[in-house]
């Protein structure tokens, strides 16, 4: 680690970094509050309602408010619950969802860590989240609770696999697990270039195991509200709630970030004559649109049972990235070499 | 960083952080009653180890491990408390001749460890060396699958062996 001894940390540095933390921290809150906005939104227009329009100019405040309601509002503990590990998983549910975000990369120019595993990185930190959510549930010491943090890692860990396995064909394209890397990879001008046609096998399965990971519609087993209630938060109110809630809706950034710098090619335009247009409107609009897809299931597609869940995951989806893997070494064994 | 001088740049901090969460965690692992607590204290003493490899310039070593010992065994270990359903086991009475065995015991593991370490020549691994460089994933890659792939499809093999037995003794008992 060159860069962290080759100078003392100065003051100046730790603020550096620090502020950086802050700024990068308040877009993403920007983006939760009016994601969620844009969410209720495209579904109540899908579904010929108007959607949140009381609170300010055309309900621009409703989450707003909503989560000052949420701020404010009593703080239980239940008195049989485990203290410690029922305040802990919230912020343990969070951190990793933030610390992800550092890898990925905006533009050329914009972004706030070049690790040359950054991929790695990505999936490693990730899956602790998994362990806040059991904790979560578990620690609750409710019947509900306990339910829906198994049922949440149980789906989250099988579609751990298959999403980490579907992206290893653009590993393998690309040669490197540096998602600056990846990106410069698919710099060929025009979309073709992008991985998600060479990969769509790949791309397939990482979308849905992506919404899955997410434990959005049509997977959102663990909230099912109609039989477990509400999942492993069932306990959690006011600001622990929220945390858990903020964790859900960064980790929407944080795979609509990734999707977009492995499959849509980061921020390449489509075409080489609207190169004029800045990557870092590119990169919006396919992260916008990635975002957008989300919700747009979330207005179309019922909800899944839980056998079929995990027979799509570990029936469907792992033979299909596995297979992915498969054809792309062939491919790059027998023309590219 | 020559001879007794304190030179506290990043490199210290995120050495001193990483081992106060190391030694935290074991010492808690060992104190705490409660499995569950048990388990966390162990993850973040993983989460540690895994810092020390990011300072040892090993970011492909310290990632795998967050994966999968902070993240996946963890939570393997959870799932197992949780399905085995037991109480919090009472303090048993501490009997002094098997404490200083089990402390001689450990002792002498350490050592043993310790001396295996120290005694280690890592240059010469009989299939040539791994040379730290900038991107040290290709180098693993490079070399599991060239000089030790042998070695790598005997453990693969293994796995798949531990992972079929596995189900057939769950689906004996099933039964």
């Amino acid at each position: 680690m060159d860069w962290l001894s080759a100078s003392p940390v100065t003051w100046y540095d730790a603020l550096f970094v620090f502020l950086w933390g802050v700024v990068l921290m308040l877009v993403v809150l920007g983006f939760v509050t009016y994601a969620i906005y844009f969410e209720r939104k495209v579904i109540g227009w899908m579904q010929f309602r108007r959607g949140p329009n009381r609170v300010g100019p055309f309900g621009l405040l409703q989450t707003v408010a909503d989560i000052l309601k949420l701020l404010i509002k009593e703080d239980t503990i239940p008195r049989k619950a485990d203290r410690l590990l029922f305040v802990l998983a919230p912020v343990l549910a969070f951190i990793p969802s933030f610390a992800v975000l550092a890898v990925i990369p905006y533009t050329q120019k914009l972004y706030f860590a070049d690790l040359n595993v950054g991929l790695l990185y990505y999936v490693a930190l990730s899956g602790i989240s998994t362990l806040a959510i059991v904790l979560g549930g578990w620690a609750s010491n409710n019947k509900y609770a306990l339910l829906g943090g198994m049922r949440s890692a149980a789906q989250m860990i099988s579609y751990e696999v298959p999403l980490v396995i579907s992206v290893t064909g653009v590993v393998l394209m690309s040669g490197t697990l540096n998602l600056r890397g990846i990106v410069d990879a698919q710099s060929g001008g025009w979309f073709w270039d992008w991985n998600f046609l060479p990969q769509i096998i790949g791309f397939a399965v990482f979308v849905i195991a992506a919404i899955s990971e997410l434990n959005r519609t049509p997977f959102d087993l663990p909230e099912a509200e109609s039989e477990l209630v509400a999942g492993y938060h069932v306990e959690y109110s006011g600001f622990r709630f929220a945390f858990f809630m903020l964790t859900e809706y960064v980790y929407v950034y944080a795979i609509a970030g990734l999707a977009t710098t492995l499959f849509l090619g980061g921020w390449h335009a489509p075409a080489p004559f609207l190169d004029f247009i800045p990557g870092i409107i590119w990169f919006a609009l396919k992260f916008a649109f990635i975002v957008f897809f989300l919700f747009w299931l979330r207005a179309t597609l019922p909800r899944i049972r839980i056998d079929q869940l995990m027979g799509l995951g570990w029936k469907l989806l792992l033979p299909l990235s596995l297979a992915n893997i498969f054809l792309t070494a062939l491919f790059y064994e027998l023309f590219q070499r | 960083m020559s001879g007794l001088t304190f030179n506290f740049d990043g490199g210290y901090a995120a050495f001193f952080a990483f081992a106060v969460l190391i030694i935290a965690g074991a010492v808690l692992m060992i104190s705490t009653s409660k499995v569950v607590h048990m388990v966390m204290s162990m993850a973040a003493v993983f989460l540690g180890v895994g810092g020390m490899y990011i300072l040892l310039d090993a970011e492909f070593l310290a990632f795998v491990q967050v994966l999968i010992y902070a993240g996946a065994i963890s939570i393997l270990m959870i799932f197992g408390i949780m399905m085995t359903n037991h109480r919090d086991a009472a303090a048993e009475a501490v009997k002094p001749l098997k404490e200083t065995l089990a402390a001689v015991g450990a002792l002498a593991l350490f050592g043993l460890l310790f001396y295996a370490i120290r005694d280690a020549d890592f240059a010469d691994m009989g299939g040539g060396t791994l040379v730290p460089e900038e991107d040290n994933t290709a180098a693993i890659g490079m070399m599991l699958f060239h000089n030790q792939v042998l070695p790598f499809e005997i453990v693969s093999v293994l796995l798949t062996v531990a992972f079929i037995g596995a189900i057939v003794l769950a689906k004996k008992e099933a039964e």
